[in-house]
């Protein structure tokens, strides 16, 4: 249990740190979009790179930051039943449902995304757009991001099974996000 | 196993998929990827159809409209935090005050100009639960008018311009956001004249419910209390125009309206902040007159049909001449601005919160649309549409009958999902139903937006009702914030029912003229750039996407 905790702490400070990327990202992105809209207005000048580098840091933001947002448990649920469980049963809930949901989910995803980046990456292949960006770069991100996700998956559910056992308080303490 | 019970043994595992509460995200792609396998393995399908899902990932993460839900998101952390909200409140409270039910009219209008502000009712409902409802009750209002009048006011965010629920509704039914946005005016300024006339009503009838606040309870008379209320309200005007009117004018698409709001929102806490500097103050004066100088002739220009001609023309050629050196200035005193956020302390701590915060929800928000795509790919290649198709168009009624059972399923699923999750599963079912019964998507969208303002005062479960019991101070009970929300959940499926009746209350407000409509903008950009939404939505690759599908399906 200890090796397998410890693992689920290096999983978490991995993914810590990508969060802390992805949450520039956000920052970073709408200075540039509103740096898009007023070069355009001001000066009639627009880039389809910059238009593009939009997007790409939106979809790096999401993938990356996704991993994260499992660990502080802020992945929407319906919450009708799961709310008046009690705590070893949602622990249950928790483990059964990212053994069977969520990781064969991410993996099959990630799996699935490669030959996607492989193709784009060995092609060279380029936005449709005059001036546009190398596409590679933002399509792997997505087997990145399902892999981390498969990787926080296991450490939530090493956490959980700690829980069960004593080795961690138990604390799945669920709050709905805020919108 | 027959192929025709596939697709209700999947609505039946979805739904019982996500009600053993594990995140909505996982368990829809957990349903679709079961049902893919399976379908594949009794050989209803090929193992490509599967493979068209990071496709689909890709066009999610690569559709520029959703690029607005973190922008938005982030404007309203910001503006939650900066007390902006608060002042509004107090000045606006001083002023409506002494009328019975005075402040209950102050809480409905702020509670709309933070809407026009910011897309998301946390923001609004938190800063009137802790400001209002503590003066509310110190003046002997009644305790469930008070916490209805708020919950209902913060949750009219969702209905009013620019809300992120018309932009997910927007994406999901192929239209523009721009044409959403326009159609959603009317019905605001209903709903906000059916929330005025209920507590006008109600102040002849109970009285008692809504004492006017005696004149000594104010602080501030006259000149002093105009010119709080005109500070609270000029940068927020100034705010709204730079969001709302740029993306109505069909100057900006609805992803810059939002990444310029993110910003003006950044000026805002700056100019609220009590560190801020003269220097800071003359900079917000310049970027205030520039602004104005190209907002009117802008105006003027924009609705050349009823303005004078000589005043187009007029406005026209000043934006020709001063047009680029107005901007620098205007940039630069926003630079300014910008620089003098990063030095306040407190500032730079708001802003790095509301950074991770917006992360997060735009993630789990992408990733519920991640998981229903997953779900939608299966469920469509087992005919699931052409199921719901053939359940909803057998209804009795014809379009009412459709639109009335649509309401009223929407209304109870609203009491166990968020408005996203309804946008993204139920949706893309409902709107190719909807395109075949002749219904306009504009209407259809607006009207269900309406509707999913009753997810947030659903008591038990509603989030605003949740937000407001987090703030309310301990003399209020949870059974008082239960009652007081019925009536106006009451108000809003008003709402629902003239809109069913007059859809000329959207459809008037949506822009067809030809000059410099949200539209032809569009179809300009599209030119430039063949990744943007067509008409109907789609991108090349959701094309492609499509495409492969139906070659799949053909080939069963």
């Amino acid at each position: 249990m200890r090796n397998l905790l410890a693992l689920s702490r290096v999983i978490d400070a991995f993914n810590e740190k990508f969060a802390v990327i992805a949450n520039w990202l956000v920052l970073l992105s709408c200075l540039i979009s509103a740096g898009n809209a007023f070069s355009r207005y001001a000066f009639s000048l627009s880039s389809n790179a910059w238009l593009e580098i939009q997007w790409y840091m939106f979809g790096a933001m999401i993938l990356l930051g996704a991993s994260y947002t499992l660990k502080k448990n802020e992945h929407v649920r319906v919450d009708i039943v799961y709310g008046h469980l009690s705590t070893r049963t949602q622990i249950w809930i928790d483990i059964l449902g990212g053994i069977l949901f969520l990781l064969p989910a991410t993996i099959i995803i990630a799996w699935l995304a490669w030959p996607m980046f492989h193709n784009s990456y060995v092609q060279h292949e380029m936005s449709g757009n005059a001036g546009g960006l190398l596409r590679w770069p933002i399509k792997i991100m997505i087997p990145i991001g399902f892999w981390l996700l498969s990787l926080q998956g296991v450490s939530e559910i090493i956490k959980r099974i700690a829980m069960l056992t004593g080795h961690l308080p138990a604390d799945v303490h669920y709050e709905r996000p805020l919108q | 196993m027959t192929r025709e019970l596939m697709a209700p043994l999947m609505f039946g595992g979805l739904v019982v998929f996500m009600l053993i509460g594990y995140p909505v995200a996982f368990s829809l792609a957990a349903v679709g990827l079961f049902f893919g396998f399976w379908g594949i393995e009794l050989g209803f399908f090929q193992i490509e159809l599967l493979q068209a899902l990071p496709e689909r990932v890709f066009g999610i993460i690569s559709n520029d409209l959703l690029l607005a839900i973190p922008f938005f998101t982030f404007m309203g952390a910001i503006l939650e935090r900066c007390g902006l909200a608060e002042d509004m409140l107090d000045s606006m409270g001083q002023l409506f005050g002494p009328v019975r039910g005075g402040l209950a009219y102050a809480v409905i209008i702020v509670g709309a100009i933070l809407g026009a502000i910011t897309g998301t009712v946390a923001a609004s409902v938190i800063a009137m639960g802790m400001i209002s409802l503590p003066i509310m009750m110190r003046y002997g209002y009644d305790m469930r008018l008070s916490t209805g009048v708020i919950a209902a006011s913060g949750t009219i965010t969702q209905l009013i311009p620019p809300s992120l629920v018309l932009v997910v509704l927007a994406d999901q039914l192929g239209r523009s956001v721009g044409d959403m946005y326009a159609g959603a005016i009317g019905p605001s300024i209903v709903q906000i004249l059916l929330f005025c006339a209920y507590i006008a009503v109600l102040s002849i009838m109970k009285p008692l419910a809504m004492p006017a606040v005696p004149l000594e309870a104010r602080t501030l008379k006259g000149w002093p209390l105009i010119r709080k209320c005109l500070w609270g309200m000029i940068p927020s005007i100034v705010l709204i125009f730079l969001v709302l009117g740029t993306i109505l004018m069909g100057l900006a698409t609805p992803t810059e309206g939002g990444a310029m709001g993110a910003v003006g929102a950044i000026v805002l806490a700056v100019l609220h902040h009590k560190e801020f500097s003269r220097r800071g103050k003359i900079a917000a004066w310049v970027a205030l007159a520039a602004i104005t100088l190209l907002a009117i002739p802008a105006i003027c220009v924009w609705q050349d049909a009823w303005m004078p001609a000589p005043l187009v023309a007029a406005g026209g050629a000043f934006l020709r001449v001063a047009q680029t050196p107005l901007f620098i200035v205007f940039y630069a005193a926003l630079t300014v601005l910008l620089l003098e956020a990063t030095f306040i302390v407190e500032l730079r701590g708001l802003i790095r919160e509301a950074c991770g915060s917006t992360m997060r929800i735009s993630a789990m928000v992408i990733f519920i649309l991640v998981g229903s795509t997953v779900f939608g790919l299966v469920f469509r290649g087992v005919d699931g549409d052409l199921w719901i198709e053939h359940l909803l168009t057998s209804l009795p009624g014809g379009v009412t009958g459709f639109l009335i059972f649509v309401n009223v399923f929407v209304f109870f699923l609203a009491f166990f999902l968020d408005y996203f999750e309804i946008a993204f599963i139920i949706i893309p079912l409902l709107a190719p139903v909807a395109t075949k019964l002749g219904i306009d998507l504009i209407w259809f969208g607006v009207l269900l937006g309406a509707n999913m303002q009753t997810s947030f005062m659903h008591p038990p479960f509603g989030f605003a009702l949740f937000y407001l019991r987090g703030v309310a101070p301990k003399e209020v009970k949870s059974s008082d914030i239960y009652w007081g929300a019925i009536p106006w959940v009451v108000l809003q499926l008003i709402l629902v029912g003239i809109l069913i009746f007059f859809p000329g209350l959207v459809t008037s407000f949506v822009n067809t003229g030809p000059t410099g409509t949200p539209s032809t903008i569009e179809l300009q950009m599209d030119e430039q750039r063949n990744t943007a939404p067509d008409a109907e939505g789609k991108t090349e690759d959701d094309r492609a996407a499509a495409d492969l599908e139906k070659a799949i399906r053909e080939g069963k």
